[in-house]
């Protein structure tokens, strides 16, 4: 079967000892051009992620642990194109939506009415589309009352329901969640649960950066472990998440109790 | 750009994954890849039409800019006004009054305000633009969108300010009694000229500010000595006869001195004109490979 998303021996490498990567002044770089002329730099590089390669099916959502700094982020941050692989292809045959930050291009000063288009078209969401969905992302987020209020007055609890309403409505074929459904209290959370398995339910694909096992357990079909930039898959969720906790905790056999 | 319409046409498929449920629907995937990721390219030029294709986009992030900067001001739109104004006033008491600058039959509160008009526009887009990855750097790293949308719009925000405080140019206008002429539709061509020529820089000054900070702070120099180095508060005539093809190697001399022509009638001096045109499609194609080269790492080192 033809796959959504197909992710063909993607690297990323980075130079982390170069002082280009770390916001420098321009004498920096001309110093450390010439140093490169003589065939010395500075120069270190870290490879996050490996060659990696998977596809995905529609209607999977595919859990992905690790430790920090094990490339998670980066391999969620190249499938949402905001940065580029150094090696390697990824097709996606359908739309992309990305909600790896909570209200991103939110402007404090305008209100609930205003972020909605305002977000919305930063996702990715066309305004005729946007007006099709507003009744339903207004409601879905319960902050009818304060449509005509700034969203810097809103408490943090009205700010993320906006915010995840937002993106929740876009319907894209893929979606790329990083720790965001970690918020919330208790009752809005289940929503987004409720919400996330709908939309699998509808043949969406998405893909979940969590640390959170619980939930990873609970909504995924699929779980991928990244250990220092490379992919490991084991046959079924629970033994991929148990061999990671394992993994971290040697001795904590309570916890991978816990979530079995 | 292809559409969700357009992948909606193509073949149908039916989603069974091994945790299928009964009520999973068909899904239709397209023949071809709506979006293709590939490796970072050294030589690869950003899409203008890009700007075209997510104006939608474009247009909010103007308006978030202008809607945010009058939700708590006192004298709200004025602002843009006044800044041409005073400017105005200040050089016809110091230049036009006290040192005695002529500008042969148009009075000089008006050949200054049309000079300072498509300058103040010019500087200030420049600038913001040139600014705006920089401060636009968590959208960068949270979501994508084609990244020239980001330079672009905030020369929008300047080029709206501009249209405000042409209305002023309109009275001044009036008030020496400057005929309305034919020349005044080439306006609008200058008026987009210059847009160019501001958003090709922006572009190519905001992917350079991402890596070398000192770009912003050595710009607002840069941009008061080429204030002077145009002619904005004096008639390009008072530059040398042996100088001029230098003086009209800088674009703005061209725009200002053809927006002036354009709207107070007076005959246009065509090789700075053409001299203008052609720096600005260089500039502009120039800025376009600099940014798409450097695009793909903006979210690495903002």
């Amino acid at each position: 079967m033809k796959p959504i998303v197909s992710v063909r021996n993607v690297s990323k490498l980075y130079h982390v000892g170069r002082p280009l990567g770390l916001r420098p002044s321009l004498r920096e770089a001309l110093t450390s051009f010439v140093t490169r002329q003589n065939g010395h730099s500075s120069d270190e590089t870290l490879w996050a992620l490996k060659d990696i390669s998977f596809e995905a099916q529609p209607g999977e959502v595919i859990g992905i642990i690790g430790r920090n700094g094990a490339g998670k982020s980066t391999l969620l941050r190249i499938l949402a194109r905001i940065t580029k692989p150094s090696n390697g292809e990824i097709d996606i045959y359908g739309r992309l939506g990305t909600l790896l930050e909570i209200g991103t291009g939110f402007h404090p000063d305008l209100t609930g009415r205003e972020n909605i288009f305002l977000n919305g078209t930063i996702l990715g969401m066309k305004v005729r589309e946007i007006r099709r969905k507003f009744d339903e992302i207004v409601a879905f987020s319960e902050v009818e009352r304060f449509l005509e209020t700034p969203v810097k007055h809103y408490s943090s609890g009205m700010y993320l329901r906006l915010a995840f309403s937002i993106a929740a409505h876009f319907e894209p074929d893929v979606l790329l969640l990083d720790e965001v459904v970690a918020v919330g209290d208790i009752s809005f959370q289940k929503k987004c649960f409720d919400k996330m398995q709908a939309v699998s339910r509808e043949g969406k694909t998405i893909f979940l950066v969590s640390h959170n096992l619980n939930s990873i357990q609970s909504l995924c079909t699929r779980v991928f472990l990244v250990r220092s930039g490379r992919l490991c898959e084991g046959e079924n969720p629970k033994q991929v998440i148990s061999s990671y906790v394992n993994d971290q905790l040697p001795a904590a056999g309570g916890l991978n109790k816990n979530i079995n | 750009m292809i559409t969700l319409e357009k992948a909606s046409k193509t073949v149908s498929q039916v989603a069974n994954d091994a945790n299928s449920s009964p009520a999973r629907t068909a899904v239709s995937l397209p023949e071809e890849p709506l979006i293709k990721i590939r490796a970072h390219r050294r030589w690869a030029a950003a899409n203008l039409l890009d700007l075209w294709v997510h104006r939608e986009l474009l247009y909010f992030l103007i308006w978030r800019e202008l809607k945010a900067r009058y939700k708590q001001t006192l004298l709200g739109i004025s602002w843009v006004i006044l800044q041409p104004l005073l400017m105005t006033i200040v050089f016809t008491v110091v230049l036009g009054k006290l040192v005695g600058v002529r500008t042969g039959v148009t009075p000089y509160p008006l050949f200054l305000y049309a000079g300072l008009l498509p300058w103040i526009f010019f500087s200030n887009a420049v600038s913001n633009g040139s600014q705006s990855l920089v401060a636009g750097s968590q959208m960068i790293t949270k979501v994508y969108f084609p990244r020239i949308i980001i330079p672009a719009a905030a020369v929008g925000v300047r080029l709206s300010d501009f249209l405000v405080a042409s209305v002023v140019l309109i009275g001044l206008m009036k008030y020496y009694g400057i005929p309305l002429g034919w020349p005044l539709l080439l306006a609008p061509l200058l008026v987009i000229h210059v847009t160019l020529l501001a958003l090709a820089l922006s572009a190519w000054l905001s992917a350079l500010n991402v890596r070398y900070r000192d770009t912003g702070t050595a710009l607002p120099v840069v941009l008061q000595l080429w204030m002077f180095a145009s002619p904005i508060v004096y008639s390009a005539e008072l530059v040398p006869a042996r100088w001029q093809w230098l003086y009209e190697l800088n674009p703005m001399t061209g725009i200002v001195e053809g927006f002036r022509s354009a709207l107070l009638g007076l005959p246009f001096n065509r090789s700075s004109l053409i001299a203008s045109v052609v720096i600005t499609l260089a500039l502009l194609i120039g800025s376009t490979f600099v940014f798409g080269r450097m695009e793909d790492e903006f979210a690495d080192i903002v």
